[in-house]
């Protein structure tokens, strides 16, 4: 097995699982163990492969993070017939950012598009879910996968630009975040969760490859959207009343600051990759237990449900270890790679930190306020409150124990192949050339 | 691995262990686990006061789970630190979390919570003791960070409308300091390149640096990164403007109460005393901990004044003493500040589990307390008037004049034993006044109480508080630097002893007046101030109200943004 071979069998696994769905379409339970079998076919393929990719391929644990997350969140699901769309598109998705980060340059910027394209179908397709957004968000989804296409095919510097702009919109950063925001709220299933995942690790690999290629003019524009972003997203998720909203804009802010990070150190320790994955989980543990309330309620706004921890105990006690994590209290992902990657040796004071310390803050506040309300308060009588059943349960301690495993483990092991505790990657070295 | 290696692990980890016992286990044995969890609680307190002399004897403990040079390679970095300031610590917090868990064990015994608050008490023990015997900087900012949360699980009953509200915006505010504390963390981390204390502390002393906190602003670093850690410790010690969540904790259980007043709120003391050598580098913040200190106490006391339910009282209290804490850290005063977070502590302590008790008692008797002793009339006693003039006005005049007359002591150089002797001077003169108001009849016994007042304060602060000093700082030299750091101007020390005086004065002229039933001619202006001032202070200043627009403002423009709900606030 070659480096050729090794990232198209990564692609391959989950994609030919899904075809091979189709034979269990109407068998929804049978059709939910394959998918969950194939997830973790995948994540032994990604450690079997991890040796065997291209140079720019992405590091192990961003390549891993992804079959984990589609595991944990199709074994949340109910099993029902209206899911099984979103399980179907859950692989296909898979396959497809596992392609981004495990082929080589020119043919992950065409499968990144692949990706985007499906995004913006999908979003198409499920717009009554999603409503008015779905508009916005599909048209984001358009211009990127167009500036994919321009990244792959046109001479620099304009494939830089448009590789950043393709970035932009798959690692959310303002004005290019409604596709991400119209996907983690309005898509059905388990696809929020899981594209809450996908979304930014595909979009974190692209921007590590194409920075270096910036010019200082074009990532002082980067730092002031990052950091406008941060403003816009804290006030946004202020206002919410839906919570898929809250933790949509909320997850948009943290994706600001990393954005904004990278752009004024120009480097990634491996911090930045504990911080992405520890984001990305949080928002999606975040989202399957707002999906858990939603099967069991329907859709309702903040303030109609209330008081739920009390018969809901295991529902509580999963949702506020999450909400801790995605505060950015110790000992989760969250925590560490935020701490992490400003005391990294690249990290210098800047006044732009009192706007990511502002953006740090108010996350206190509306993440707080989501989940007190749910969990607290006056419980509503007239509901009939069911707790987690055994596999939601352990598909939200699968994200807890993976997000605690971020926040304490060694940083050494995102970084695995460096003996030097210090080292990060220096974006100056030119990783690409369109 | 030597005893006090041990032991600085111990001590924590028995809380947590206590913890687990009281979480694990059938519900119909959870009275049995409970009292068994008093064991491990009792044996951290034993081994806390088994380590204090052993590190006095030999010096601190540092154990560290990480290498110190590769820190950017490790999430969590952990280790333990344990010097005096520590070792003192963990005496404290280990003994008062000991006396609150063994008095919730029965207290809250039939409560549907029960488990859930002691497993809460043991674990807030745990991390306290973790934040006070942190290695560096970022493990002692996850135990403070972890301290807020648990405040606002511990401090409010979540199903009460009201405290439901408090604990929002107790860990909104809370979240406030802990952002400049980290803001702190990096700022130090990016100027002196580490988060080890000793190496922090040396390397701002040998090369000062300038740095730009925000464009066009240039502050000295250490200025800059005390500015951050003392906005943390205000948070955590409910400094003014910072203060408004601690009276809207005060529907927890008093337990609670005991262990926030006693333990949690002493964590900005502490903190401050940690990076004392850091605070010694830059005078401004410390002028600016002393006038935030001096409002806070002025305000708390006169708030507490005017508050109506007994808890109420005992929380703007806590808020004036920790205004006196942090002011004495202002002048310089650090190890005073924590022999006054101690004593403080441990009062507090005992009169919130009094108070739960006394609540109880006056729920269950129609007239509480009772009306059988008739009460002594207050008359006008020469002896008693005399007694306490003198003791608070001439006795101090003599003392100053004979030390700087007779013993020679260069009182004007030594800016630390002015300092105590106007501690002295101002605790006595209170407790006399507060004596007198209470007890204003003829009696040389009275007297003799103000004599011995006098003497017990001048024997707290020359001998206890002194040697208290030395223990926690044994390089005289240090000590001297940071009175000198936080020297105020001649004539504004000036001024406030001349405030001060006039004060007293005004306070015995009051008594006399008082006592010999005349009546204090007033302008009508001052009566109309007073009544002003009264409601202004029982109301808190309207500083909750002046939050909530603020809260209500910042939604609205977010609601404009989004045109959705209006939200919470603040």
């Amino acid at each position: 097995m070659t480096v050729v071979h090794a990232p198209l069998l990564l692609a391959a696994v989950p994609a030919l699982s899904a075809a091979a769905g189709w034979a269990l379409w109407n068998q929804p339970r049978a059709l939910k163990a394959w998918l969950q079998f194939a997830a973790l076919t995948s994540l032994v393929t990604v450690v079997w492969a991890s040796g065997r990719l291209p140079a720019d391929a992405a590091p192990l644990p961003l390549l891993a993070v992804l079959p984990v997350a589609a595991f944990a969140s199709l074994l949340a699901q109910p099993i029902h017939r209206s899911n099984r769309g979103a399980w179907m598109l859950t692989m296909l998705l898979l396959g497809l950012g596992l392609g981004v980060l495990a082929f080589n340059t020119t043919l992950s910027l065409i499968v990144s598009a692949l990706l985007l394209a499906v995004l913006g179908l999908v979003l198409v397709q499920f717009r009554r879910h999603v409503g008015l957004e779905a508009w916005w968000g599909a048209g984001t989804a358009g211009f990127g996968t167009l500036a994919f296409l321009v990244a792959a095919a046109a001479p620099p510097p304009v494939s830089s630009l448009a590789f950043t702009l393709a970035c932009a919109v798959i690692l959310p950063l303002m004005p290019f975040h409604m596709s991400y925001v119209a996907a983690l709220t309005g898509l059905p299933g388990n696809l929020p969760a899981f594209l809450a995942v996908l979304l930014p690790v595909a979009g974190f690999h692209g921007i590590l490859t194409v920075l270096p290629q910036l010019p200082q003019a074009l990532t002082g524009t980067v730092e002031v959207l990052a950091l406008a972003g941060m403003v816009y997203g804290s006030m946004k998720a202020l206002a919410q009343t839906r919570p898929a909203s809250v933790v949509a804009y909320g997850s948009s802010t943290f994706v600001s600051i990393l954005w904004w990070y990278l752009a004024t150190t120009r480097t990634a320790p491996p911090h930045t990759i504990v911080f992405l994955s520890a984001v990305g989980l949080a928002s999606a543990g975040l989202l399957l237990s707002w999906y858990m309330l939603r099967s069991r309620h329907g859709e309702f706004g903040l303030g109609a449900l209330g008081g739920l921890a009390r018969p809901m105990p295991r529902f509580g006690a999963a949702l506020s270890l999450l909400a801790l994590a995605a505060l950015g209290l110790p000992p989760f992902g969250p925590f560490a790679g935020f701490v992490g990657m400003l005391l990294a040796p690249s990290f210098t004071w800047s006044g732009g930190l009192i706007v990511v310390m502002a953006a740090w803050l108010c996350a206190s506040w509306y993440l707080f306020d989501l989940v007190q309300g749910l969990l607290f308060g006056r419980t509503a009588v007239a509901h009939r409150h069911q707790d987690l059943r055994g596999h939601e349960l352990a598909s939200l301690a699968i994200v807890l124990v993976l997000l605690c495993a971020l926040g304490v483990m060694p940083t050494r092991l995102f970084d695995p192949g460096v003996a030097d505790a210090q080292r990060t990657f220096v974006l100056e070295s030119s990783r690409w050339t369109n | 691995m030597n005893v006090t290696t041990v032991l600085a692990i111990l001590i924590p980890l028995l809380p947590l262990v206590a913890a687990g016992i009281v979480l694990t286990g059938e519900p119909e044995t959870r009275e049995q686990r409970a009292r068994l969890a008093v064991l491990p609680l009792v044996s951290s307190f034993v081994c806390a006061v088994t380590l204090l002399p052993l590190v006095a004897t030999q010096g601190a403990v540092g154990i560290r789970f990480y290498d110190p040079g590769s820190v950017a390679n490790l999430a969590l970095p952990m280790g333990f630190h344990v010097d005096r300031l520590s070792a003192v610590m963990m005496v404290l917090i280990s003994a008062v979390g000991t006396i609150i868990y063994r008095y919730s064990v029965n207290y809250m015994l039939q409560d549907p919570g029960y488990r859930r608050f002691l497993a809460l008490i043991g674990f807030t023990t745990f991390v306290l003791l973790c934040m006070v015997s942190s290695a560096n900087l970022v493990m002692l900012f996850v135990f403070w960070q972890l301290l807020s949360y648990l405040l606002a699980l511990l401090a409010h009953n979540l199903t009460h409308a009201a405290t439901f509200e408090g604990s929002f915006r107790t860990f909104t505010l809370l979240r406030l300091g802990d952002v400049a504390f980290l803001a702190g963390i990096v700022l130090a981390h990016s100027l002196y390149g580490t988060i080890e204390f000793h190496e922090l502390f040396a390397r701002a002393a040998e090369s000062p640096v300038l740095f730009s906190l925000v464009p066009g602003i240039e502050m000295n670093g250490a200025t800059g990164v005390t500015l951050l850690l003392f906005i943390g410790a205000m948070s955590k010690s409910a400094q003014f403007p910072l203060h408004i969540w601690l009276p809207h904790s005060l529907y927890a259980p008093t337990p609670v109460h005991a262990l926030l007043h006693a333990g949690i709120i002493n964590a900005g003391g502490f903190l401050m005393n940690r990076f004392a050598p850091l605070f010694g580098l830059s005078p401004a913040i410390l002028h600016v901990a002393f006038v935030i200190g001096t409002v806070t106490a002025i305000l708390g006391a006169s708030m507490m004044l005017t508050q109506n339910d007994i808890k109420k009282t005992l929380g703007f209290s806590t808020i004036g003493q920790m205004g006196y804490m942090i002011m004495e850290c202002g002048l310089g005063a650090f190890a005073l500040a924590v022999f006054h977070l101690i004593a403080h502590g441990l009062f507090k302590a005992t009169v919130f589990l009094d108070c739960g008790n006394v609540i109880h008692k006056a729920r269950r008797e129609p007239v509480f307390p009772p009306t059988s002793r008739a009460e002594e009339q207050a008359e006008f006693s020469r002896l008693t008037w005399s007694t306490g003039f003198v003791t608070t006005l001439l006795i101090p005049l003599l003392i100053l004049l004979v030390a700087h007359g007779v013993l020679r002591i260069p009182l004007l150089d030594s800016q630390g034993t002015v300092i105590f002797l106007f501690f002295i001077w101002v605790t006595s003169s209170q407790a006399i006044l507060t004596l007198t108001r209470l007890r204003a009849v003829a009696s040389w016994k009275v007297s003799a109480a103000m004599l011995v007042t006098l003497l017990f304060v001048v024997f707290t602060y020359l001998f206890a508080a002194e040697r208290f000093t030395a223990f926690l700082y044994p390089n005289p030299d240090e000590v001297e630097a940071y009175f000198r750091a936080a020297a105020l101007p001649g004539h504004l020390f000036d001024g406030l002893v001349a405030m001060m005086t006039v004060l007293i004065v005004l306070g015995w002229s009051y008594v006399y007046a008082q006592t010999r039933g005349h009546r204090l001619r007033m302008p009508s202006w001052v009566e109309t101030l007073h009544l002003r001032l009264y409601v202004l202070f029982m109301n808190r200043l309207y500083l909750d109200a002046v939050y909530a627009k603020m809260g209500r403002a910042a939604t609205r423009l977010a609601g404009r943004l989004d045109r959705g709900a209006p939200g919470r606030l603040l």
